[in-house]
């Protein structure tokens, strides 16, 4: 390439117009000897090339890493199962203890509503016995609301007249 | 699935330590970033078959480790000045230091004052070589904004060289 060619090729690289294929020709150019006005140029492209010769340092990388991904496999089982270990016994722990509740309440609370008669007619009589009782004490309740009505009426006679009363004075 | 993965996602970790080398400007931690991806892709072995440029996505979970770092060392940070520091002077290597002038040195510190986005772009392509749909890739960026940093990039570069020959510097 001669000088012109670079030139060229090196506007349009700092125009971002270059190719890959052009940018590796002028890394290749830059490998030799260049002219002096070219110098700065030609260190910024040596400079890249240098970069990319650079390597993780270190012993055996490849060997650590192989090996924390050996210890990461089965850790991460680990955790999911001592995780659904948690729940479980979480859960066992409710279902314990609502059965020893509801044991207590049984026993604090003794079912009554058990069959107390054994014969139809004997239960059929009880029962109206009962039902007797309840509306002997529905006609007490009665008549004692009747009284309550006459307090009422009377109540609102006296309020009325005085409300009377009151009319006229006014008038 | 060991053997696929030593053989095709194991020969990545030069390329992958450079690219976090480059972001955090600390070879141990570019180190352990790197592990670290090689660990995560490990751990996601199963969607591999679905990725088609694995080294792309290997370059991207870099990237994005990386940065992770990086923000959480500048929150911890507090003398930002001597962590640039830290990272112009890491960023040569023995060879560098002893045999090549200053000029590679004042390049290395040309590059490393880039802002971020600017230094991965020209890193990607300058260096590793990617095409730009690559570089998209492995930035999540739109082709526009690749091609936007880069040009800002190379022409950050070829100003100082423009003034270092004014000045003669």
């Amino acid at each position: 390439m001669d000088s012109k060619q670079i030139h060229q090729l090196l506007e349009r690289y700092w125009n971002c117009e270059t190719s890959l294929e052009e940018e590796r020709a002028l890394r290749e150019y830059f490998r030799g000897q260049v002219p002096e006005n070219l110098d700065e140029v030609a260190g910024l492209f040596r400079y890249f090339e240098s970069q990319q010769q650079k390597e993780i340092s270190g012993l055996d990388f490849d060997g650590q890493v192989k090996q924390q991904i050996r210890q990461h496999r089965p850790k991460g089982k680990l955790i999911n199962l001592a995780f659904a270990l948690r729940i479980a016994a979480g859960l066992l722990v409710v279902m314990v203890a609502t059965y020893f509740v509801r044991q207590e309440m049984r026993k604090s609370y003794p079912a009554e509503v058990a069959d107390t008669y054994s014969d139809p007619q004997l239960a059929l009589e009880e029962t109206k016995k009962a039902l007797m009782m309840l509306s002997k004490g529905f006609n007490k309740a009665e008549k004692e609301a009747g009284r309550l009505k006459v307090f009422n009426q009377a109540e609102q006679k006296i309020q009325g007249k005085v409300l009377d009363g009151e009319t006229e004075d006014q008038i | 699935m060991l053997e696929d993965f030593e053989n095709r996602v194991l020969p990545t970790k030069n390329k992958l330590f450079r690219f976090a080398f480059r972001l955090l400007g600390s070879s141990e931690e570019a180190k352990d970033v790197v592990q670290e991806v090689l660990i995560k892709v490990w751990n996601g072995r199963e969607n591999l078959t679905a990725i088609q440029n694995i080294e792309a996505w290997c370059m991207r979970i870099t990237k994005n480790l990386a940065l992770d770092r990086l923000r959480a060392r500048q929150r911890r940070a507090t003398n930002p000045i001597e962590d640039g520091a830290e990272i112009r002077n890491e960023t040569l290597t023995p060879h560098e230091r002893t045999e090549i002038h200053e000029h590679m040195q004042r390049i290395t510190e040309m590059i490393a004052a880039l802002p971020e986005k600017q230094r991965q772009v020209i890193h990607l392509r300058d260096v590793e070589g990617y095409s730009y749909n690559e570089i998209c890739e492995i930035l999540e960026l739109d082709m526009n904004q690749v091609k936007v940093n880069l040009f800002r990039a190379r022409n950050a570069v070829r100003e100082k060289f423009v003034k270092i020959n004014a000045y003669g510097l």
